[in-house]
């Protein structure tokens, strides 16, 4: 037992002479509601229009309302009417109503694809017999319904938006790319100021050296005369200059390798980290842990739903993930 | 041959969002969200004003008609396959069919009519002096309470 009063649309129903023709009304009535860029008046005349025949016997206005409100309990009942009175025919005409209200313009609109389905599947017409109806109705076959959910539809239906998002886009790469080579620039002229410096140094010794050796040759001419003397001396001058030599060897060896040693190898360790997003200084238990965490999160199979541009992104991934621990752990 | 062979997705059930959610609810959601492709999507949706009013549209007749299939026992039928994970298909609904309502209310409607027109003498008199006697004690209470509180 209900108290509920009742509803608008079953008061027009009990009033009405054909319960089966107010039923179709508010259906259509749902069908006109969704199709787009048509004013009330002509809506009601179009209904009206495609209406002329039946039996109802009532107003047009309070039904229209109702489909404006979108009124889920009134359609259920419309629709639960029209399921238990119709003959196949009459489904059949229903439909073809409904199809012609929905595609007046040509378009047929998005809420209406998913509601001329819903009435396909209530008068039980099957999808092929439908598809043909559609196609001799309109000329054109039915297509599957857009997906406005999807990226895909509003870089066809909003193309503006897309091109704006990639002009900022390309505007925020450009600057990233003007201030990296802003910054080359200065690597470069620092690198340039060091190579500077270092040649001076060079020549610096060069001339220390050459000023040596003339010392030693003027000695060496002083000490004509005293060649015992001057053969020891020799002597300890080639061992000195070998000395030097080796000395300067050493030396450009050791500048060598303190140009290099902070460039290369700590740098490829950071930037390995950095991979399993750890900072420098974790040990090989916290590198672990973190493989395995990112192998996880990143694994392939995590996306065999996903399409194949994905499952080939996360395998990138994973392949660089696998890579960074591998030489981690080889190095630490 | 399935017309509606990619029934569109629900986003806010995806991001576990209500329809209603503000634009900085929206935002965290998709921070928050683990797939990328589904995070694109719902920036592109939800993220712009006329997008996510036009998908709200579609939303909002597509989760109707989610609900009328279940009460009409249509969930399984032609039209409405395709994608497994169909995000607008609810279990089917036990509610009692609306038409069978419809009768049941009318026939009480009428039983009771029968009944007024049957004991329309005696009943009568019952009434008004029932309808009396009520008027007199909401008098007697209002006189009651304007007393007390005054």
């Amino acid at each position: 037992m209900s108290i509920a009063r009742f509803s608008p649309f079953e008061l027009l129903l009990l009033k009405s002479r054909s319960q089966v023709d107010t039923a179709t009304l508010l259906l259509l009535a749902w069908v006109l509601v969704h199709r787009q860029q048509v004013s009330e008046g002509q809506r009601r005349r179009r209904l009206a229009q495609v209406t002329a025949q039946f039996r109802h016997g009532h107003e047009l206005g309070p039904v229209m309302s109702i489909a404006h409100n979108q009124d889920l309990q009134a359609i259920q009942l419309a629709a639960e009417v029209v399921r238990k009175e119709c003959s196949n025919e009459r489904s059949l005409s229903i439909l073809y109503q409904a199809i012609t209200v929905a595609t007046d313009d040509g378009e047929l609109s998005l809420n209406n694809h998913y509601i001329l389905g819903f009435l396909a599947d209530l008068l039980n017409v099957t999808p092929a017999t439908f598809s043909t109806l559609f196609h001799e109705l309109t000329g054109k076959p039915l297509q599957s319904a857009e997906d406005p959910s999807r990226d895909a539809y509003w870089q066809v239906h909003d193309p503006e938006y897309h091109a704006r998002k990639a002009r900022d886009a390309h505007a925020a790469e450009q600057k990233a790319k003007e201030a990296e080579e802003r910054q080359r620039a200065n690597k470069e002229q620092q690198q340039q100021k060091q190579q500077n410096k270092q040649r001076q140094q060079e020549e610096a010794h060069r001339e220390k050296a050459k000023q040596e050796q003339a010392k030693q040759e003027q000695n060496k001419r002083e000490q004509d005369k005293q060649q015992e003397r001057r053969k020891r001396q020799e002597q300890t001058q080639q061992q000195e200059r070998q000395r030097w030599q080796q000395e300067q060897k050493r030396q450009e060896e050791a500048r060598r390798q303190q140009r290099e040693r902070p460039s290369s190898p700590p740098d490829r360790n950071t930037r390995a980290l950095a991979v399993l997003g750890l900072t420098p200084g974790a040990n090989r238990a916290d590198i672990r842990r973190a493989y395995r965490r990112m192998a996880q999160l990143h694994h392939p199979d995590r996306f065999y739903s996903g399409s194949e541009h994905q499952i080939a992104l996360a395998s990138t991934r994973f392949q660089r993930i696998k890579s960074a621990y591998d030489y981690l752990m080889q190095n630490t | 041959m399935s017309i509606d062979s990619n029934i569109m997705r629900d986003l806010y059930q995806r991001l576990t969002l209500t329809p209603d959610a503000s634009d900085q609810e929206i935002n965290s959601a998709v921070a928050r969200c683990p797939n990328s492709a589904l995070r694109q999507d719902a920036e592109t949706v939800l993220g712009v004003a006329e997008h996510r009013d036009a998908y709200n549209k579609l939303h909002k007749t597509v989760s109707d008609i989610g609900q009328l299939r279940a009460r009409l026992g249509l969930t399984h039928a032609a039209h409405w396959q395709g994608d497994v994970a169909n995000d607008f298909s609810l279990p089917p609904d036990h509610a009692i069919s609306r038409h069978d309502e419809l009768i049941d209310r009318v026939s009480l409607a009428v039983s009771l009519y029968n009944r007024w027109r049957r004991f329309k003498g005696p009943w009568l008199l019952v009434a008004l002096f029932t309808i009396g006697a009520s008027i007199g004690l909401a008098f007697g209470l209002a006189l009651g309470l304007g007393l007390s509180i005054g």
